[in-house]
């Protein structure tokens, strides 16, 4: 039962921060990211292709590469799109996301490339006559270090203030001085970190990486900022927090039933979109602008 | 030299024209009406000025340097600022963060605390509310923010959309009165309004577009002269 | 930009994709069998791109959930045609229901109630889906899309499952599959250009204005997603007639994903772009795949990496959208001069 509620916790933790990485990117540019999955992906072949260093010096050699990628999108791609549809942003997105698939799967190999990361950190503690996975207790740890750091980061900092103000109203924020160029870039930068510390928790569970690693999580985490409400960060983390626990809830309560667990997340997604369709945490009033 | 010098400029959506040749010039501490009826273009004309819009032709100088096609982000760096349509305050921030916002667009770092209190002596409503959702304040007390907002970067030229829209005749006469402070600090500034005769007396010289042109040009005189506003305003043999 | 300005009846709209797609069946099928089956299956593919058209390119609402009404097309057709000891005895059918297994009727009355079926489907979703706009709706789709591909997928009373249903009856007269084809161009053509289609498009362009002008954007949409779920149906059926066998797969993500890229690489605000879209796509991924099997072209050898194929697909479709995120024919219908000027 514990066990039960830890991992409905550290799941919730890990979702709500791949929907914050896809929640930043989406609010300064209008653009849902798909290929956000593939900046985990990129991270995870990292962490496991560089075992053989020291974890710090793996995590930060991970943080590098994804952000460098993150950065590559913007400048490649997404920055010659600014100012078409969100639809058309979305697809294009699609479209860049199986593009990085094909290029790791020419890269690394179809198979799965995979190592022991942090073998300390996978395995079981006894506490008070109760074993609890460690996993569990870091990726919960972790994901509050994170949430609070990028709270702090968001709330307290004259970037965070810019950050939030685009997401508001671009146009305004550029009237003001905000420097749209630079406020991007840093947006993909960030979303490039939290994708390593995703991938980071990923590859202790499951170690096993392949091309489409990213790829679940990342559509468990769009489903998340969806319906917490697209419009803030708060709302995108609290939406993948969401899923991530009914999701981990379903897999415990169905039992047997567990391989329709997806059928109904999505009906309680569709439930939950129908009832507010800007999202849990949106206003009455604002309509939607996608 | 003047300050800001427009044009012959040309701009609009995509392929719609909105604005097809507009002129004027502005010298510091000078105000400059613009008057229309709705729709001619207007805030088309300040947006484009600032930068959010990009111009098809014509020349935007300000202080001797083109700032045609610039980025909006280094045009206010540059010293113009926009106080835009419907004030555009950012209702889920504080007042404080609406007013830090401002400062993004400073050209020098130094002096922003400085700025600040200066904000908070021209309109002393923001600092009584200053951690207070900026949604939360009166019609009169969010535009009163809105130009504090534009004003602590210090411009040089200050573009004003609108600035009487919604608000209660006595909030309009105060909002009028701290933009003649602003005006005799040195500011230019550039006022767009419905309201034409309130413009016309308010402003150094007034110009009345029609059809994305500048139709007439009005003198303060102009104002207690009704019929020579509404010919402005509606065309001549109306 | 955008144009939907396409409004009155014109022969050469009409009737210029039709040719286009006869000829291009005509000639490439009679090439060799297996372009034939290729020229199939792309009439299949045609079929869906339509279907997206009708709802996605009219309305700019973003659909994921087509995929949907395919499988539920796709999976009645090839049920109901299924030979009944497959059915009643294959591996992969043990534990289905067995009121299902005498259920069966010929190809093409199985045809027309998979696409009613799927159309009721779509207007019994729609009427709560079509509530939503944007992002969100979206999304909800998206979840339709994954509620049907997860019921089907995992159960077996009601299907193969995870696994294939083997021997479905094909259809191997392409022709068959042409003239389907076409009468889809003419009711989309004629949809479009009717008041409502007229109606769905402006809401496209202006969402907000719509309302004050009388327009009831929920009805128009659903019209038009009932009317796509049935294309899409049609289309999942004519696919299971083709490949021979059903598999839940066929019909989730990549499907989703090459269909939206056909119609959005094309230009998704007209039914030329529908065509040119899976035209051009199909048209690349076969010269490829003949490149990566080192085949003639017209009897040069270019030879390429196996694999590489899909990459340089996902970036020809990145680049179609850089280079105009439009899509090729940028809302334009099919016009002689247009034609000639490319």
């Amino acid at each position: 039962m514990i066990q039960s509620i830890l991992d409905a916790i550290s799941l919730g933790g890990l979702y709500s921060l791949a929907a914050l990485g896809l929640g930043l990117v989406f609010g300064v540019m209008r653009l849902v990211n798909f290929a956000h999955g593939e900046l985990i992906t990129i991270a995870a072949y990292t962490l496991v292709l560089t075992t053989q260093f020291p974890l710090l010096l793996s995590l930060v050699l991970t943080i590098f590469v994804t952000a460098l990628v993150a950065l590559i999108m913007e400048f490649a791609i997404y920055r010659r799109l600014r100012g078409v549809s969100p639809a058309i942003m979305l697809v294009a997105s699609f479209g860049l996301s199986t593009v990085l698939q094909r290029v790791y799967e020419f890269t690394f190999g179809a198979l799965p490339k995979s190592a022991v990361v942090a073998p300390s950190l996978s395995g079981v503690v006894k506490f008070a006559g109760l074993s609890i996975t460690i996993s569990s207790v870091l990726t919960i740890i972790l994901a509050v270090v994170i949430l609070l750091a990028m709270g702090y980061l968001v709330e307290r900092t004259s970037l965070g203030l810019q950050l939030r103000a685009a997401s508001a109203d671009f146009r305004t924020a550029r009237l003001l001085g905000v420097r749209s160029n630079r406020l991007i870039t840093a947006a993909f930068v960030l979303s490039g970190v939290l994708a390593s510390f995703v991938a980071f928790i990923l590859v202790i569970q499951n170690p096993v990486v392949n091309p489409y690693y990213g790829l679940n999580i990342t559509i468990l985490a769009l489903v998340g900022i969806v319906i917490g409400g697209i419009s803030s960060l708060r709302g995108a983390a609290l939406g993948g927090f969401i899923v991530g626990v009914i999701l981990s809830g379903l897999n415990t309560l169905l039992g047997n039933g567990r391989v329709y667990s997806y059928t109904w997340l999505f009906i309680t997604v569709l439930i939950i979109l129908l009832v507010r369709p800007g999202g849990l945490l949106s206003k009455g009033s604002e309509l939607e602008r996608v | 030299m003047a300050l800001l010098e427009i044009s012959n400029l040309v701009a609009g959506y995509g392929k719609v024209q909105v604005i097809s040749d507009v002129s004027f010039s502005l010298e510091p501490g000078k105000s400059i009406g613009i008057v229309g009826p709705n729709g001619v273009g207007k805030s088309t004309l300040l947006l484009t000025i600032a930068g959010a819009i990009s111009p098809n032709a014509g020349s935007i100088k300000l202080d001797g340097t083109s700032i045609f096609g610039m980025r909006p982000e280094d045009i206010v760096r540059r010293g113009l600022s926009l106080v835009p349509e419907g004030r555009q305050i950012f209702s889920g921030l504080s007042v404080k963060e609406n007013l830090s916002l401002g400062l993004t667009g400073r050209r020098d770092k130094k002096g922003s605390h400085e700025a600040v209190e200066r904000m908070h002596e021209l309109f002393p409503v923001l600092s009584t509310h200053e951690h207070h959702q900026a949604g939360m304040l009166s019609g009169g007390q969010q535009q009163q923010l809105a130009i504090a907002r534009a004003l602590i970067s210090e411009p040089k030229v200050l573009l004003l959309d609108e600035p009487s829209l919604g608000l209660a005749p006595t909030v309009i006469a105060d909002v009028f009165e701290r933009l003649r402070e602003i005006i005799h600090m040195g500011t230019a500034v550039v006022i767009v309004e419905q309201r034409a005769n309130l413009v016309t007396s308010f402003a150094d010289e007034t110009i009345v577009i029609r059809d994305g042109k500048v139709q007439s040009r009005l003198t303060p005189a102009d104002a207690t002269n009704t019929d020579s506003l509404n010919r402005s305003y509606f065309g001549a043999g109306d | 930009m955008r144009h939907g300005g396409v409004t009155k009846f014109s022969f050469q709209n009409l009737f210029g994709p039709i040719i286009i797609i006869s000829a291009l069946t005509f000639f490439v099928g009679r090439t060799s069998a297996s372009l034939q089956l290729i020229t199939q299956f792309t009439l299949c593919y045609f079929m869906m791109v339509l279907a997206l058209q009708v709802f996605v390119g009219n309305s700019g609402v973003l659909s994921f959930g087509h995929g949907s009404f395919a499988l539920i097309g796709s999976y009645i057709s090839g049920m109901l045609t299924a030979p009944i000891n497959i059915k009643g005895h294959a591996l992969a059918m043990n534990q289905l229901w067995q009121a299902l297994v005498p259920l069966h009727t010929n190809i093409y009355l199985a045809l027309l109630i998979s696409a009613i079926i799927s159309a009721f489907f779509a207007a019994l979703t729609g009427s709560l889906l079509m509530r939503l706009s944007g992002l969100s709706a979206g999304i909800a789709t998206f979840a339709l899309l994954g509620v049907t591909y997860n019921v089907f997928f995992n159960n077996k009373r009601i299907g193969p499952g995870s696994q294939a249903l083997p021997a479905v009856p094909t259809i191997s007269n392409t022709y068959i599959l042409l003239l389907l084809a076409a009468l889809a161009i003419v009711v989309v053509y004629l949809f479009n250009i009717s008041s409502l289609g007229r109606t769905l498009i402006a809401t496209r362009e202006d969402a907000m204005a719509a309302p004050a002008l009388g327009i009831n954007i929920y009805r128009v949409r659903l019209i038009a997603f009932t009317l796509s779920g049935f294309l899409a149906g049609l289309s999942g059926g004519m696919y299971v007639h083709v490949a021979g066998t059903f598999q839940v797969q066929d019909y989730y993500l990549e499907f989703t994903f090459l269909t939206l890229s056909m119609l959005i690489i094309g230009g998704s605000a007209s039914l030329w772009g529908a065509l040119l879209g899976t035209i051009v796509i199909s048209t690349i991924g076969q010269l490829l795949l003949m490149m990566e099997q080192d085949l003639p072209i017209f009897g040069i050898h270019a030879h390429i990496p196996e694999g590489s194929r899909a990459v340089i697909i996902a970036v020809a479709f990145v680049a179609v959208l850089l280079w105009r995120s439009s899509g090729i024919a940028n809302g334009k219908e099919f016009s002689i001069p247009t034609f000639w000027r490319k």
